[in-house]
């Protein structure tokens, strides 16, 4: 449906994004994702037509788009803060595309009062002015806005970075519910990682112009490819050459003790694992333990590792700070990365270093 | 808080008594009296009603002219001013314009000259023995010497001063828009000129109406550009007023076409009110991105509008450069508008600045702004604090009779204090002030009253309430936390509006006219007198001094006041200018309620 091929951006000296290829299917939601000034929202606004790439081509649905403007892309966008236009009134602002085509007045209301009714407006609200209105139906004015024009694409540019953390939760879900009832193939930037797992069909991590991933949330999640994407998404902690070591004398696994390795916080547990066959335990100290009312989370010390996990507070009686512990680890959780290039290493491959 | 709210509160602090007392002789003497007396003057000559003022008027052909013209001069100059300035603001900030910067500065030229000084300017120009009219004579030898007089001419020179309205607040406006509105509609399909028209241009809209009222209002007062290019056949109100004024049995009808002009006045300023209260477009966004400038597209249009562009940039610009250039020049250069190396000297200016006469208007000038300055920011620093930290009836009332200056035309008020004060007052201890040399000094002050109170306001309320609620749990006391944390303060800030008072007054001339006394006369009156030819090329010559002289310092002060601020912007920013000074954070000109007049109308001078 989309795709972005050798796609260079670069702003005078800076290069924004050196290098791009993404290739996105139909119907798909598809997230990009990565901290503030990696380049994934010039990466959106490129496919919008709002940014010329220096190389590359943008194709969308076959048809190379690369030097069109962006009302002949066939995309339609949803900003940051929704851009309604202040001096119009919903409707208005619903049918300005429309009106800008020249449709005919009666087809226009048809058309707006159509797409009102499918994202949940009422006809008292498309009377209002655009100020009048809360934050969730802002956006639908906007997303309806958006689709009006029937666009092959919708760009989600961190449509809900603006907005309270409830707001957030419930409009994600109302963004994602409105996606998959029109089955538009959508393009959504966030730095949110929870957002991205949440509500994507696949992930593009972003990290200084580059795309380090490209997987379904899960992929991302439980196979990180680099380190980068394993201390992005999700939480981590670091692991010391000595504690893989004594994993490997324990359970028998070929763990390099060369490469950085790191556990998941949800994957190491106090007590041993009900059907964990592989798993292992290690002497621990408890270090800390901070009280969370669901959980509690706890950091206790290994063999110089500082072990993050998370305890389920469950009534049962959990050890306090300075009490010594056990550890369960299963060797088959510990994400391994090479030192030098930050690529994961595949399980039983020991690093050849130099 | 809510003890701050009691009336009773307030009364039992000594300190608030004493400044409560001083202003409220002030205001009663110098704000209310003498306009009551206007009307009272006006409709009650001899204790009970009378319309003879108003029949006179009626039958008045010249005044009842006038005030046509007047109105004339407002339609016209709200349509041209507002079709010039939303040029040179797309041009400057919209569009991308080849030049863009050198264009701004062009027409941002206004900032630093107005008033009679751009009047006089722009006479010594292209009036009848203007240098460049002088040039074209020769070249076109049948035409009228004359041509740039009456209608035409004040609607041009006053239309070319007042757009800096628009470069203030129009172009803040533009800036406010958030550009991904635009990038909205132009993913939805919009042309750059759709864009401007459904989008842009609505946008600015309330600011548009404000600015348009200001124009309005401006070209109803006028008074130095009819007076001095207007010629026999342009006249408008408040020449007129002046001229009636001279003579003691006109007086009334001075008084009555005053009280139309203030009427009119407080009817535009009502509606300017009314339409912001409904129209101002919030902004629906919380992050907003920042506008970048548009091409335009089709070719035939983008040359046309460079071309205006820099048309416009040339008139802007050409005042300027020649006041300049022929501020060296001597005498017979000056009379023929031939210009050559050998005809540049310093002596102008050696004149000026050495000769008693050359340099005196200039001091009076000096003296009276910087005496005024001082007198109205030192008082209001004191109100200003008090106003802003208690909210009841009493001081409301208070700030609603501070800003009877801002309502009132400056021809209303001077009328006002010379009926008032011709005779022995009780309210001045029986002293007579019409004739004195404080009478002005008193116009002066009074005139500052509402931009000082504003911006006062504005700084002290943008300084921290709990740097002084520390102060106050420490055991320090009101004039102690005045003195010791709010004055270092806010002191920054009102030396700022101490300078931008000084450099307004600076080229007075609306209240010096009614009000001087005659052998301390300052700079305006002088130019005034100069554009009559009473001194003859010297008076030219100086006029040209004055004039550069007058737009190095408001130059100056300009850049000292914004400039820099301006440019700190990106560090950790003290209240350096108060909030209100900033541009950018002052709005719509009416918003704040009556009281930016200077900051919304510096170029109103030109009346």
């Amino acid at each position: 449906m989309i795709r972005l091929e050798n796609i260079e951006v670069t702003f005078g000296d800076f290069t924004a994004i050196p290098h791009l290829d993404l290739h996105v299917q139909p119907g798909e939601f598809f997230t990009l994702l990565g901290p503030s000034g990696c380049g994934k929202t010039t990466a959106l606004r490129t496919l919008a037509g709002f940014i010329q790439p220096a190389g590359g081509t943008v194709r969308v649905d076959g048809k190379d788009v690369t030097r069109l403007p962006s009302d002949k892309r066939q995309v339609g966008m949803v900003f940051q803060n929704y851009a309604l236009f202040p001096s119009m009134s919903v409707w208005e602002n619903i049918a300005f595309g429309l009106r800008v085509r020249k449709e005919k007045p009666a087809d226009s209301d048809r058309l707006v009062r159509d797409i009102a009714r499918r994202v949940e407006l009422s006809d008292e609200q498309l009377a209002k002015n655009v100020a009048e209105l809360s934050g969730g139906q802002q956006q639908r004015v906007a997303v309806a806005r958006a689709l009006v024009l029937r666009p092959k694409i919708l760009l989600l540019d961190e449509p809900l970075s603006n907005l309270d953390a409830k707001l957030r939760h419930q409009l994600r879900q109302q963004l994602k519910d409105l996606q998959s009832e029109f089955g538009i193939t959508t393009v959504y930037v966030t730095h949110d990682q929870d957002e991205a797992l949440a509500m994507s069909d696949r992930v593009a991590v972003f990290n200084k112009g580059v795309v380090e991933q490209v997987g379904t949330p899960q992929e991302i999640y439980d196979h990180a490819a680099t380190e980068f994407v394993c201390n992005f998404i999700g939480d981590s902690s670091a692991l010391t050459p000595d504690f893989v070591a004594e994993v490997n004398r324990l359970s028998g696994a070929g763990l390099s003790t060369d490469a950085r390795s790191y556990l998941r916080v949800e994957k190491a547990s106090l007590d041993r694992p009900a059907d964990g066959g592989t798993a292992v335990g290690l002497p621990a100290t408890v270090v800390s333990r901070t009280y969370h009312g669901l959980h509690s989370r706890y950091v206790v010390r290994s063999h110089g590792a500082d072990i993050r996990l998370l305890v389920r507070e469950d009534g049962a009686a959990h050890p306090e700070a300075g009490t010594a512990t056990t550890v369960y680890v299963q060797p088959g959780h510990i994400l391994q990365y090479h030192p030098g290039s930050g690529a994961a290493l595949a399980q039983d491959q020991a690093v050849a270093l130099p | 808080m809510s003890g701050n709210n009691a009336v009773r509160s307030m009364v039992r602090s000594p300190f608030v008594v004493v400044v409560g007392v001083i202003l409220t002789w002030f205001i009663a003497a110098f704000l209310v009296w003498p306009n009551v007396n206007i009307l009272i003057a006006t409709f009650f000559p001899d204790g009970s009603f009378s319309g003879r003022a108003a029949e006179k008027l009626f039958s008045s052909q010249r005044a009842m002219k006038a005030l046509g013209n007047s109105f004339l001069l407002a339609v016209a100059l709200s349509v041209t001013v507002n079709l010039v300035g939303v040029f040179i603001v797309l041009v400057t900030h919209y569009f991308r314009i080849r030049g863009s910067r050198i264009l701004f500065l062009g027409y941002a030229s206004t900032f630093i000259y107005g008033g009679i000084v751009l009047a006089a300017g722009y006479k010594f120009i292209y009036g009848d023995k203007g240098i460049v009219t002088s040039l074209l004579v020769r070249v076109v030898p049948g035409m009228d010497p004359g041509w740039f007089s009456g209608f035409f001419a004040v609607l041009a020179v006053m239309t070319f001063a007042t757009t800096t309205n628009h470069m203030l607040f129009v172009a803040n406006a533009l800036k406010g828009i958030d550009y991904q509105t635009i990038e909205a509609a132009r993913n939805l399909g919009a042309s750059t000129w759709t864009i401007l028209r459904r989008i842009v241009l609505p946008m600015l809209k309330p600011t548009l109406f404000a600015v348009t009222i200001l124009s309005f209002l401006t070209g109803l007062g006028a008074l130095s550009a009819p007076q001095v290019l207007g010629g026999r056949d342009f006249q408008t109100i408040t020449p007129m007023i002046l001229t009636f004024t001279n003579s003691p049995t006109s007086r009334d009808l001075a008084a009555l076409l005053a009280v139309i002009l203030g009427v009119a006045t407080m009817v535009m300023l009502a509606v300017m009110s009314r339409l912001e209260k409904g129209g101002t477009y919030f902004s629906v966004s919380k992050v907003s991105s920042e506008l970048q400038k548009q091409d335009i597209a089709n070719p035939v249009a983008n040359v046309a509008v460079h071309a205006v562009a820099y048309l416009l940039f040339a008139v802007y610009t050409l005042p300027v450069v020649l006041i300049v250039l022929y501020s060296f020049a001597d005498g017979a250069a000056i009379q023929t508008g031939q210009l050559s190396f050998s005809n540049l000297t310093l002596d102008n200016y050696i004149r000026v600045l050495t000769q008693q006469s050359g340099l005196r208007p200039f001091i009076v000038s000096v003296v009276y702004s910087a005496l005024a300055a001082v007198i109205a920011v030192g008082g209001l620093l004191f109100v200003a604090r008090l106003l802003q930290k208690y909210k009841n009836w009493v001081a409301s009332t208070f700030e609603y009779l501070l800003h009877i200056p801002w309502i009132l035309p400056s021809a209303l008020l001077a009328l006002g204090l010379i009926v008032s004060y011709d005779h022995p007052n009780p309210l001045v201890g029986g002293a007579v002030l019409t004739g004195t040399t404080v009478i002005l000094l008193i116009a002066f002050v009074t005139v500052k009253i509402p931009f000082t109170l504003r911006m006062l306001k504005a700084s002290f309320a943008a300084v921290n309430s709990s740097l002084e609620e520390a102060a106050a749990i420490m055991g320090a006391k009101t004039l102690y936390v005045f003195r010791r944390i709010l004055l270092p303060l806010v002191l920054p800030a009102a030396a700022a509006i101490t300078a931008l008072n000084f450099n307004s007054l600076l080229d007075d001339y609306d209240t010096a006219i009614f009000l001087a006394h005659p052998l301390v006369q300052p700079l305006g009156l002088v130019i005034k007198a100069n554009t009559d030819g009473a001194e003859g090329t010297e008076g030219i010559a100086n006029t040209f001094v004055y004039t550069v002289l007058l737009m190095v310092i408001t130059g100056v002060t300009m850049y000292l006041v914004y400039g820099r601020s301006g440019r700190r912007k990106g560090r950790k920013r003290l209240p350096a200018a108060p909030a209100g000074l900033q541009v950018s954070d002052a709005g719509l000109p009416g918003a704040q309620a009556p009281g930016e007049d200077d900051a919304t109308r510096p170029a109103a001078a030109v009346r």
